[in-house]
């Protein structure tokens, strides 16, 4: 009888019902769509990091994040003397530089030669390395999202590059460019932001790390396998922050729409409300029946922003095809139980105003 | 209608009618119940005497404003006397607290208004059942059954409300009223709504439900035709009973 109750005032205001559906929708997208992005986003880069194929890599000890995108150069000198190193097997500069024209990307600066020596070299799906300096590398994925191919001019840093090569993506970046020439544009002359390191084995790893924090006493070292572990947003300053300042904006959205949905509820059923304690129905019953409501709306709710998530998800897939948007079960349980949280605790005020309504008030309300 | 159906046999329970009350179902003593406009009292019962014995139907007259619907809801548990007491099958509501007042509503009273106070998002189905539903005892089909077909609802119960007319509303609410078996039914203005025919068809209803089942009853009523219906006439002014006579 109470879900009877229930369903029949829902489906009385379709349209008050619909505004707080879609309410509980936009919070649970929110969530799950900016934990994906951002969790998508590192894993992606993780990935590509991982791809790689060398075993370590060196930042400066200006970089507070375990990713760089831009910046904090280093002597380019340290190369040569972690390629001295026992178990060194190969060591590649790379110099890295965010672009946000056209797109969010980092484009990292390397030396062809080197960079193959540590991972084992690009697989080709069209064209060449670097033959000039003027030349870019562009990953599968990124050649798909810009329409380019191998001939073609690629506008990047107010410079002109020639697509020399179509590469398989997973190797640290979308786009590389030649180290010379990209320290030339951003006056970084024998500055590299990281220096990946291959070892004679991988069992050497933790042997090579030793001896690099021994030589660079201040400059984070990590072994490049831990990237998938290492890369969340609880490791990433800031990140963690901001996604907990976002989801708790998308539940005071919710929580506020559920509760003004709630308390018009109340208020226009103050006469109902009357009734039903003139029947002898408990502040218990009232309760419960409010809120069964607001769980039922939000249950709604949470399916409706499961679906909205993933239509979301394939409409920036589509227009932005390099993006990751990562979609977890978890986070999608996640998502649900605080928007439901977050309805309920919005609901409580109005259930616990209509609980306390006196009956005699009520059933003169008009 | 000639239905000689009883809800009292479902229940293996002696009409209260066929009893003999020694005591009042129904008690008030010097009952008073004060509103505050402000700083002001207002009273709007002021030493109620009253009694209804088991198994009677009492009109209650009087003009707008003399508390006689104070009185309803007070001795229906609704609103808190001020002083005095009231009794409600031994019961002292005066005593009791909200929570209490609310229980004992559940199991011995039934309210029928003059607005009808159906939900309007339930059919005549779920209105009555919902008051099933509250007392606790769930959905009993027979009982449901006897009741509707006696207000001779049974073609009506999908309907929601707002397809029903007033008469057919009212017949559900005193459905809704007496589906528990409550010890006392309360009426406030039940033909205020209605034609001439529709008051009619609705105090026949209630006729029936005092003599044939003996069900005790107390209608508030400013229609006088409404008041040969009853056993008995009370009337008020000024928050005090100032007579009581039989009707015939």
């Amino acid at each position: 009888m109470m879900w009877q109750l229930v369903l029949r005032n829902l489906s009385h205001r379709p349209m008050r019902t619909l505004i707080g559906v879609m309410a509980v929708a936009v919070e649970v997208a929110l969530v799950i769509l900016i934990v994906g992005l951002t969790s998508g986003i590192l894993q992606e880069t993780a990935k590509r990091l991982e791809g790689i194929g060398a075993d370590i890599m060196v930042q400066s000890p200006a970089a507070q994040m375990l990713i760089t995108f831009s910046g904090s150069p280093m002597p380019i000198k340290i190369a040569d003397k972690l390629a001295e190193l026992k178990y060194v097997q190969a060591v590649a500069p790379a110099l890295l530089q965010f672009n946000s024209t056209g797109g969010v990307e980092t484009v990292w600066g390397i030396d062809a030669k080197s960079f193959r020596d540590v991972s084992s070299g690009f697989v080709f799906f069209q064209g060449h390395d670097f033959q000039g300096p003027d030349d870019i590398l562009v990953d599968d994925w990124q050649a798909k999202a810009k329409h380019v191919k191998v001939g073609d001019t690629y506008h990047l840093f107010n410079h002109e590059w020639t697509v020399a090569g179509v590469v398989e993506h997973g190797k640290g970046a979308r786009l590389f460019v030649p180290l010379a020439t990209l320290q030339d544009l951003v006056g970084a002359h024998d500055k590299a932001s990281i220096f990946l390191v291959k070892c004679t084995h991988p069992d050497h790893t933790e042997d090579v790390i030793a001896e690099i924090k021994d030589l660079l006493p201040n400059h984070p070292v990590r072994p490049l396998k831990e990237f998938m572990t290492l890369m969340t947003s609880t490791n990433i300053p800031g990140l963690q922050t901001f996604i907990d300042a976002m989801i708790a904006l998308a539940v005071s959205i919710g929580l506020l729409v559920i509760f003004l949905t709630m308390y018009t509820t109340v208020l226009e059923r103050t006469r109902d409300i009357g009734v039903l304690k003139s029947l002898g129905a408990s502040k218990v019953l009232i309760v419960r029946a409010l809120l069964a409501e607001t769980t039922l709306l939000c249950v709604l709710g949470i399916a409706a922003g499961v679906g909205l998530s993933y239509l979301v998800r394939a409409g920036f897939l589509a227009l932005f095809p390099t993006l990751s948007i990562l979609i977890t079960t978890e986070w999608v349980l996640r998502a649900g139980l605080i928007a439901l949280v977050g309805a309920v605790l919005g609901a409580s005020y109005p259930a616990w105003l209509a609980s306390r309504k006196d009956p005699v008030e009520a059933l003169s309300y008009d | 209608m000639g239905i000689k159906v009883t809800i009292w046999s479902l229940t293996d329970k002696a009409p209260d009618s066929e009893r003999k009350p020694l005591e009042p179902i129904l008690k008030t003593e010097n009952l008073w119940k004060l509103y505050h406009a402000g700083k002001v009292e207002v009273p709007a019962l002021r030493g109620v005497n009253f009694d209804v014995l088991p198994g009677e139907s009492v009109a209650v007259m009087g003009p707008s404003g003399c508390g006689k619907s104070s009185l309803l809801y007070v001795i229906g548990g609704l609103a808190r006397a001020s002083r005095g007491k009231v009794l409600v099958d031994g019961n002292d509501l005066t005593a009791m607290g909200d929570a209490e007042r609310t229980k004992l509503r559940r199991s011995k009273i039934g309210f029928v208004f003059q607005r009808f106070n159906l939900l309007p998002t339930l059919t005549a189905r779920g209105n009555i059942a919902i008051a099933q539903y509250i007392h606790g005892d769930g959905y009993d089909p027979h009982r449901f059954d006897v009741v509707t077909k006696m207000l001779g609802l049974e073609g009506r119960l999908h309907h929601r409300p707002s397809e029903m007319s007033g008469g057919e509303q009212q017949r559900v609410a005193i459905a809704r009223a007496i589906i528990n078996e409550p010890k006392i039914l309360l009426a406030d203005e039940p033909t205020g709504n209605l034609d001439t025919k529709n008051s009619d068809i609705v105090l026949e209803m209630l006729r029936r439900l005092n003599k044939d089942l003996g069900q005790t009853i107390v209608m508030i009523t400013h229609n006088p035709e409404a008041t040969t219906y009853c056993d008995r006439v009370v009337h008020m002014r000024d928050g005090i009973i100032v007579d009581g006579v039989p009707a015939d």
